[in-house]
């Protein structure tokens, strides 16, 4: 676990001293601060404007986070040749994959949590509100879905350099979070091989929807029942698992390029 | 006396294009414990493709390769090794003090010791003044140093270097001659690759001469070079 949480560490240090989190902080802010000045609505209209923008803004630069941040890490260490002295010391790859993973995800969430205590505090002072108890359910699916994501990140960067990770990690993202909802609308209406491919196709790719609360944030409806939310929470664990099996089986019997031949 | 590095037959093979490229054909070589040992050859010779395999980067295809009578597989043989590569390119964004105390929370150094252990070092390696500096801001002799520091934090019994002294003017190459002859006095064994001959003829207690992925000579020098050749001319007619 030392070992672990030395290699998270160090992802720590370079996110912050590379200021992404920071500029998309100010982004936000900036964003939410423009959205104020635009009483077109009148207050209570505004209110409810505030909160549906500030999450989409706040989803929208988790996920250009997530993606960023972890599609980066392994081709990184490579190019630069410091994967040779981390994996000269009594570090196994596995170790690399879950240590950067970890990295990846508790400062993405860190910057998530802090990106939704903005929110909240913007429409706290513009007299709106928003209901504990889904509060807190909407960010933890939120994080457990940037972890699925940043597993899914690390996985592809296993074996492809950064671009190609970065927009592959993209298409599946908002192909399944995008296109699977829509999925059972276009099964309804066809038959034979078309069918059984689109059902092989909505039950190969992860279910990301299930994780977005957004629309019961902005409305105040009723949290989700206990035992659905948990149900999400375990499916999201069990995801996060398996991209992180693959990307250490991926990674795990890897030639390294530099300099090896020399 | 035991041996610090056993290989035995040694085959590492690369798919190139359609065929394969054989990096290293049947390599024997034993290094005794507490002994300095050049490993030397042209470039493209497989001397860093040996060294990547000893520290389990790559797998050969066949042959043995042990550390201290442990498989290279094991991580548990790494516990024992230093290793400083060519080049070496450390995390920019972190500060020497940083890149110590990563290196030796990897090792599960932790507390005095290692607060203790990284001031040595830093002394030792004269980047005390720099410790707290980027890495980025490091001229190439300063990334050496530190690089050379992070593969001593754990005293480790065996250092693998691969061209230590590149990137050193004559005044550092004159230090980590003195730092690898210290070394040998403690009882650790070095192995090290190096262009620089005059060197490795002055502290290496046996030298290796690698070509084309074949071990072509072995021994101490004083034995291999005779009638006042130097090693440079021997290792020059051994390849031509």
């Amino acid at each position: 676990m030392s070992r672990l949480l030395t290699i998270a560490g160090v992802v720590w240090l370079e996110v912050l001293r590379r200021k992404d989190v920071y500029v998309l902080f100010i982004l936000l802010a900036a964003f939410l601060i423009i959205l104020l000045t635009l009483d077109v609505f009148g207050l209570g209209g505004l209110v409810g404007y505030v909160k549906e923008i500030g999450l989409l803004l706040a989803w929208l630069f988790s996920l250009i986070l997530a993606v960023a941040v972890s599609v980066r890490q392994l081709p990184q260490e490579e190019e630069r040749g410091t994967i040779f002295p981390l994996l000269a010391k009594p570090v196994t790859r596995g170790n690399v994959i879950l240590g950067k993973w970890l990295g990846v995800w508790s400062i993405i969430s860190l910057a998530t949590i802090m990106f939704y205590l903005l929110l909240v505090w913007i429409v706290l002072w513009r007299g709106g509100g928003f209901g504990v108890a889904i509060l807190g359910q909407a960010i933890v699916l939120h994080l457990g879905l940037l972890g699925i994501i940043t597993a899914l990140g690390i996985l592809f960067s296993t074996r492809l350099n950064g671009d190609a990770a970065a927009t592959l990690t993209l298409v599946v993202t908002l192909a399944a979070y995008l296109v699977l909802p829509r999925v059972p609308h276009l099964i309804m209406n066809e038959q034979g091989v078309r069918r059984t491919c689109l059902l092989a196709l909505y039950y190969a790719l992860p279910h990301l929807e299930l994780f977005d609360l957004r629309r019961r944030l902005v409305h105040n409806w009723d949290p989700v029942s206990a035992v659905t939310w948990i149900q999400i929470v375990l499916y999201g664990v069990i995801l996060m698992a398996m991209f992180l099996l693959l990307a250490w089986m991926a990674y795990r019997g890897k030639r390294f390029s530099r300099g090896v031949l020399v | 006396m035991s041996l610090a590095i056993e290989i035995k037959n040694l085959v590492v093979e690369y798919p190139s294009g359609r065929g394969v490229v054989q990096a290293v054909r049947g390599l024997n070589l034993s290094v005794p414990e507490g002994q300095v040992y050049g490993f030397l050859g042209p470039n493209g010779a497989g001397k860093t493709t040996t060294m990547h395999v000893l520290l389990g980067f790559i797998e050969a295809q066949s042959g043995e390769a042990r550390i201290f009578n442990e498989n290279v597989r094991h991580s548990i043989a790494r516990q024992r090794i230093g290793y400083l590569p060519e080049h070496p390119d450390l995390y920019r964004f972190l500060t020497g003090r940083e890149l110590l105390t990563m290196a030796g929370r990897l090792f599960l150094m932790s507390g005095r010791a290692l607060k203790h252990r990284i001031e040595e070092l830093l002394e030792m390696m004269g980047l005390a003044q720099a410790a707290d500096r980027r890495i980025a801001t490091y001229s190439r002799g300063m990334m050496q140093r530190i690089g050379l520091a992070q593969a001593l934090i754990h005293d480790p019994e065996l250092l693998i270097l691969d061209e230590p002294t590149s990137g050193f003017d004559p005044l550092g190459r004159i230090e980590i001659r003195k730092m690898i002859a210290g070394l040998r006095e403690h009882g650790k064994t070095v192995f090290f690759s190096s262009h620089e001959l005059s060197e490795v003829e002055r502290i290496c207690d046996q030298v290796g001469i690698l070509s084309g992925g074949r071990l072509v000579a072995e021994g101490v020098v004083s034995e291999l070079v005779k009638g006042g050749e130097s090693l440079e001319n021997y290792f020059l007619r051994i390849l031509l």
